[in-house]
């Protein structure tokens, strides 16, 4: 594969990436949050796999076909599951509205960008220089699940929080090995599993998945 | 003062008046056809226009020069942007000052002029119109100028003969996110400058939901031929500039006569093409509230701003 | 031989001339007398403006016409620029003055100062020291002051505006004495060379206090958010050929001001100024805009108009100090000229503008867009006048404003080669503000020109209105030509600011230097098209209203031959079927503006009350609805009202203090005195 196409596909990758996190904050119908989330994980393989047939580590090939089944596959099927138990369907009105929603998202990628310029420095290279996107994201997934309120809007900017830190380890060190990505990715299961039992015990105490009803329980 | 050069102008701005019509027959077609429906064919809009045109001029009481010079000036900042854009050839005798900065600054002057005439009725409809397209004409701007920015990143200018004669030696700068996302938030801002769905409905008559149509409605005969020309071709030479800046080939960038003749015919294939794709497109989608279109905004010019970022951090400038 | 010696001299008789006018002469002849005098010191800040735009330099120093200090002055490029556009502005409102004032303030105090705060606004840019550089300043706040209340008779609000005006502009006031008598303590002397000579020896901590005092001493002059509070009520009570003077030619000198100190006496800084500027520029633009946009004053739509366009200034001084501490010259003065072009432009449209608003206001006795309308058929010049100057305003061709902001983000989209991350995030900032800007300009225009000029009267006021007289026709219409000519020509102007650039330190000509003396500017082209000679980039603005003309013609003559129908017939307006519409049926400013102030509604925060009443038997019914609706300037709200409330509680805690003792006077007096020689004693 040659340097220009290995970067332009990388650089596309990356593109999606970042699209999908913004998709989020976009869209309102909860499905559409899975399917997003879906492509990004696909993204985020793409990244993996290029990483692999660039530095030319098979290793990294394994790790990406994990990710593509555990992000693409597993997980989406997941939350699906939990969409259709629950009926709801879209997000109801978020605590920032979608413009200020959209237009905090491009001040967050500014930042981004400015935030790891230093770090892009030390050695430029086609990966390093997409780190921001990695960034942006973990930003991104963080605004999502401090201003949604549906518990799968939840699970969704966790797991972008996720999918942007794998993301920045892939391009700061151009691909982790495969026991840590293993670790992670069983963590990231664990953490679904247990938010779904958690959302389906709300479901049972509110009626609902809004995460403002839990303030009930402080009194 | 190259001949060919000047064929090219008038060859295009020819193209974009009589093709207007045609284009937005074509769009219709293919809706029509997509929703089952047999359609008119593609030549109904000509047909439309030259019977309007046969129709007595009728000026609405209490309007003023405003009302009577707003189709007029429609349809011609239109036509000077038909002859700025590069659509056959990136060295024409105007090529030096075909500015992208204009081009759009021309074509919003056309929708203030409009505006202004919707105002002049001094009719509910008329100010309702006027009121929201320059809502929507306001919250577009910065999603344009940002997509202007990231396309003249690369070339290091805003003249559009330069950016597209850029991406046609080095057709590998479109295939980047820069691109693609500059892409994407000009075919929205296009979709909401030209008033089609999900921004507006040409096809409507519902009060609540027109933009553009409240505006021009008492337009009728002669001027409404004109204000539909006008939209008409407003809708060409942005599906125009769409072709040329994102796929340019074809364009001729020499002084040969063949190369425009192709040209020609390059430019009006691939204008067919994104209007048949657009119309397509439209069957899909529903028309959002009024409220929402500065969500839909927001989000373009959000993909535009990535555009430029994407540009300056990606290629490590 | 040098023409601004005389220039400037003959400004200072005529303004004396014509002050000895409005206090002497019997009420008829007292406008025309003191608006020829005024128009006079206009035309020779004009003069002596042009000869130093064309090159010419001029100092004097006059050791004994002040104590102490004595009085230097100096015109060079860059003064000369702001002197010229005061002049003009000068000449256009003193003509517009003499009808306007036949009806209004012709009163002997406002007639007599009138020359002065012209004379002061050509001079200003003159000063070439700090004392007289103050003391012009103050002279030019104190006399606009008293311009501002000429009408506190009339109405109520005219006093509280002149109130606000008064503190912020001493407030702004104590931050230029500050800056600028810290930097000359500093330089150990006061003259400007000095203060050039001895920059580069301050510390930085010293030149970035200087920076951000004179940034808000003179931001406060030029609206600069959030120090503008003073605008939205100074402006519009302002008589209008006052406001025009203080909009078009006063705001200007805070850019100057700016200018003057951040590039020609500092010499630039780093990059964290340029910045600042360029910050507050885009929140000034935008907020400016946005509450134009939704404002129903046809007036203080204008006022933040002015806000709006002196960001833009700001944006472009900013991105000029950006580029200059970037080490990119040529880009630096680009901006600069950019910014100095708008300032000229913005003048020529906004003394228009206020020209004509003013000429609303008295034929109308109103305002207010909601109750104007159907102008058109009765002022018809006037209507025209103002459509000429809202086609500058909203920065479209074949506008004059469209080409100041062309330069400007021209200079900003080829700003991606200054390094650093800071600019990098602040350029695509700054251009979405200047777009977003322009579009809900043209937004806020339409509605000022569609709504308050077109269709049919709303009130029996504005059904009643009258063309104005001629002198007020004539003022505005210079101002008109002044537009179009920059509009269709403004290459004339590229040496003269090429060389105001050079004279605020920025040569524009790379670090090799090496430009001749002619084209030394960073835009070039002569009367046909505006280059930039070191970007690739052009613009020919003659040619685009030709072409425009020509399509419109073109147009024309193509629908004649080719309709078939019978001749031209009036008919009603559609109703839906109804009777003919009436006005109540027409949408008012605030109805248009309303889709807008939804969007913006986190930003502006608007004030909504319903009070419904129901009839005494049921809750059901209802007897009447009253629906009230205010947008308050939300940073006047948050920012101010507190600090006020903190003020007027440590007023009343303080009013213990005084129980009318006259002893205990006294007693403070006493001790403060020995508290201060106690405090000598200790320190020395």
């Amino acid at each position: 594969m040659s340097e220009s196409l290995y970067t332009q596909l990388l650089d596309l990758a990356c593109g999606v990436f970042l699209l999908a996190a913004v998709l989020v904050l976009w869209r309102r119908q909860l499905a559409a949050f899975i399917r997003v989330f879906a492509a990004q994980g696909i993204a985020l393989a793409a990244i993996a796999a290029l990483l692999a047939l660039h530095e030319h580590r098979w290793d990294l090939l394994g790790v990406a076909v994990l990710i593509a089944a555990l992000r693409a596959g597993l997980l989406p099927r997941l939350m699906r599951g939990a969409l259709t138990a629950g009926g709801e369907t879209h997000e109801s009105e978020p605590l920032v509205n979608v413009t200020a929603s959209l237009l905090t998202a491009a001040a967050l990628t500014l930042l981004a960008y400015a935030v790891t310029r230093p770090l892009t420095e030390l050695a430029p290279t086609p990966a390093t220089r997409a780190l921001p996107i990695g960034l942006a994201v973990v930003l991104i997934g963080f605004f999502t699940l401090a201003t949604r309120r549906r518990a799968l809007s939840q699970v969704v900017g966790f797991l972008l929080v996720d999918n942007g830190i794998t993301a920045v380890a892939f391009l700061a060190t151009s691909g982790v090995p495969l026991i840590v990505e293993l670790g992670v990715s069983f963590d990231v299961l664990f953490a679904v599993l247990v938010l779904q039992v958690l959302t389906a015990r709300m479901r049972a105490a509110f009626g609902g998945t809004d995460l403002d009803d839990l303030r009930e329980l402080h009194d | 003062m190259n001949p060919v050069g000047t064929v090219a102008v008038v060859a295009q701005v020819v193209l974009a008046c009589a093709g207007a019509p045609w284009l937005a027959g074509l769009m219709r077609q293919v809706r029509a056809r997509l929703e089952g429906r047999v359609g008119a064919g593609p030549g109904q809009p000509w047909r439309d226009l030259r019977k309007l045109l046969h129709k007595q001029p009728v000026t609405a009481t209490g309007t003023g020069p405003a009302f009577r010079a707003a189709p007029l000036v429609v349809v011609a900042t239109a036509v000077v942007a038909a002859a700025l854009v590069p659509l056959v050839s990136t060295r024409t005798p105007v090529s030096g000052d075909a500015d992208l900065i204009v081009v759009v600054a021309l074509l919003a002057l056309g929708t203030v002029s409009l505006a202004l005439a919707g105002l002049d009725t001094g009719t509910a409809f008329g100010g309702m119109g006027a009121s929201r397209e320059m809502t929507v004409a306001a919250l577009v701007e910065p999603t344009l100028l940002m997509s202007v920015f990231a396309l003249s990143i690369p070339a290091d200018s805003t003249n559009l003969a330069a950016i597209v004669t850029g991406a046609v030696h080095d057709p590998a700068r479109l295939a980047t996110p820069t691109g693609l996302l500059a892409a994407v938030a000009l075919v929205a801002v296009t979709l909401a400058e030209t008033g089609r769905l999900p921004v507006d409905n040409p096809s409507t008559h519902l009060e609540l939901t027109m933009i553009h149509e409240a505006m021009v409605l008492e337009y009728s005969g002669p001027d409404l031929a004109l204000i539909e020309l006008g939209a008409q071709l407003r809708l060409t030479v942005l599906l125009g500039l769409l072709a040329s800046l994102f796929t340019p080939w074809g364009i001729a960038t020499g002084t040969g006569a063949a190369a425009l003749v192709l040209a020609l015919v390059v430019v009006t294939v691939k204008v067919a093409l994104l209007g048949a794709l657009l119309a397509a497109a439209e069957v899909f989608l529903a028309k959002i509230r009024l409220f929402r279109v500065p969500e839909l905004l927001a989000g373009s010019f959000l993909l535009a701003l990535l555009a430029v970022a994407a540009s300056y951090f990606l290629t490590g400038e | 031989m040098n023409a601004i010696a005389p220039a400037l001299a003959a400004a200072s008789g005529l303004a004396a001339a014509g002050s000895a006018a409005g206090l002497v002469s019997p009420e008829r002849l007292r406008p025309a007398l003191v608006g020829v005098c005024t128009a006079g010191v206009g035309a020779a800040g004009l003069a002596a403006g042009g000869a130093a735009l064309g090159g010419q330099r001029w100092s004097a120093s006059l050791p004994d016409l002040l104590p102490l200090a004595g009085v230097h002055l100096a015109l060079d490029a860059l003064s000369g620029l702001f002197t010229a556009v005061s002049g003009g502005v000068i000449v256009v409102a003193a003509v517009y003055g003499i009808g306007y004032s036949r009806q209004g303030p012709a009163g002997r105090g406002v007639q007599a100062v009138l020359p002065l705060f012209a004379w002061t606004l050509v001079m200003v840019p003159a000063g070439a020291a700090v004392s007289t550089f103050l003391l012009l300043w103050e002279l030019m706040a104190a006399s606009s002051l008293l311009l501002v209340v000429a009408e506190h008779r009339k109405r109520a609000a005219v006093r509280e505006a002149g109130v606000w005006y008064a503190v912020m502009t001493h407030l702004g006031l104590v931050c230029l004495l500050i800056a600028l008598v810290l930097f000359a303590a500093r330089a150990g002397g006061e003259t400007f060379p000095a203060l050039r000579a001895a920059s580069d020896t301050l510390s930085p901590a010293v030149r970035g206090t200087v920076f951000v005092l004179a940034l808000a001493g003179f931001g406060s002059k030029a609206d600069m958010v959030p120090l503008h509070a003073w605008l939205p009520r100074a402006y519009p009570e302002a008589p209008s050929h006052v406001s025009a003077l203080m909009s078009a030619a006063m705001a200007n000198l805070g850019a100057y001001g700016l200018i003057r100190t951040a590039f020609d006496l500092l010499g630039g800084g780093p990059r964290w100024w340029g910045l600042l500027a360029v910050a507050l520029g885009a929140v000034t633009a935008v907020y400016g805009i946005v509450q134009a946009a939704v404002a129903t004053d046809l007036k203080c739509l204008l006022a933040y108009s002015t806000s709006e366009n002196l960001g833009l200034v700001l944006i472009g001084i900013g991105a000029a100090l950006l580029f200059d501490a970037g080490g990119n010259c040529a880009l630096a003065a680009l901006a600069l000229v950019a910014a100095l072009l708008h300032v000229v432009n913005h003048a020529a449209f906004k003394a228009l503008l206020f020209g004509a608003a003013g000429s609303v206001v008295r034929a109308t006795g109103t305002r207010d867009l909601d109750a104007l309308g159907g102008l058109r058929p009765r002022m018809p010049v006037t209507t025209a006048l103002f459509a000429v100057g809202a086609l500058g305003a909203i920065a479209l061709p074949p506008g004059n404003g469209f080409i100041s902001e062309w330069l400007l983000l021209q200079s900003l989209i080829h700003g991606l080669a200054a390094p650093g991350v800071a600019t990098a995030v602040m350029l695509p900032v700054a251009i979405a503000a200047i777009a977003l800007s322009a579009g809900l300009a043209a937004a806020a225009f339409v509605k000022a020109l569609g709504v308050g000029f077109f269709a049919r009267p709303r009130s029996a006021a504005a059904a009643r209105a009258h063309e104005s007289p001629p002198t007020m026709l004539a003022g505005a219409g210079l101002s008109a030509a002044a537009c179009v000519a920059l509009a269709l020509v403004p290459g004339v102007l590229a040496d003269g600011l090429g060389r105001a650039a050079a004279a605020a330190g920025l040569r524009g000509a790379g670090p090799t230097g090496g430009a001749g003396a002619a084209g030394g500017g960073p835009i070039g082209g002569g009367e046909l098209r505006l280059r930039l000679t070191e970007l690739s980039g052009r613009l020919a603005p003659l040619w685009i209203a030709a072409a425009l003309v020509a399509a419109v013609a073109a147009v024309l003559l193509l629908v004649r031959a080719l309709a078939r129908g019978p001749r031209r017939t009036g008919a009603p307006l559609w109703a839906c079927g109804a009777g003919a519409p009436t006005a109540r049926m027409e949408y008012t400013a605030t109805s248009f503006a309303e889709p807008l102030q939804r969007v913006f509604d986190d930003v502006l925060a608007p004030e909504q009350d319903v009070d419904v009443t129901p009839v005494r038997e049921s809750a059901y019914l209802v007897e009447r609805v009253r629906y009230q609706h205010r947008v308050p300037d939300r940073i006047e709200h948050r920012l101010y009202q507190p600090l006020l409330r903190l003020l007027a509680r440590a007023g009343r805690a303080g009013r213990r203090l005084a129980d009318g003792s006259v002893h205990r006077y006294l007693g403070y007096g006493f001790t403060t005195l020995v508290a201060v020689l106690l405090a000598l004693v200790v320190t020395r």
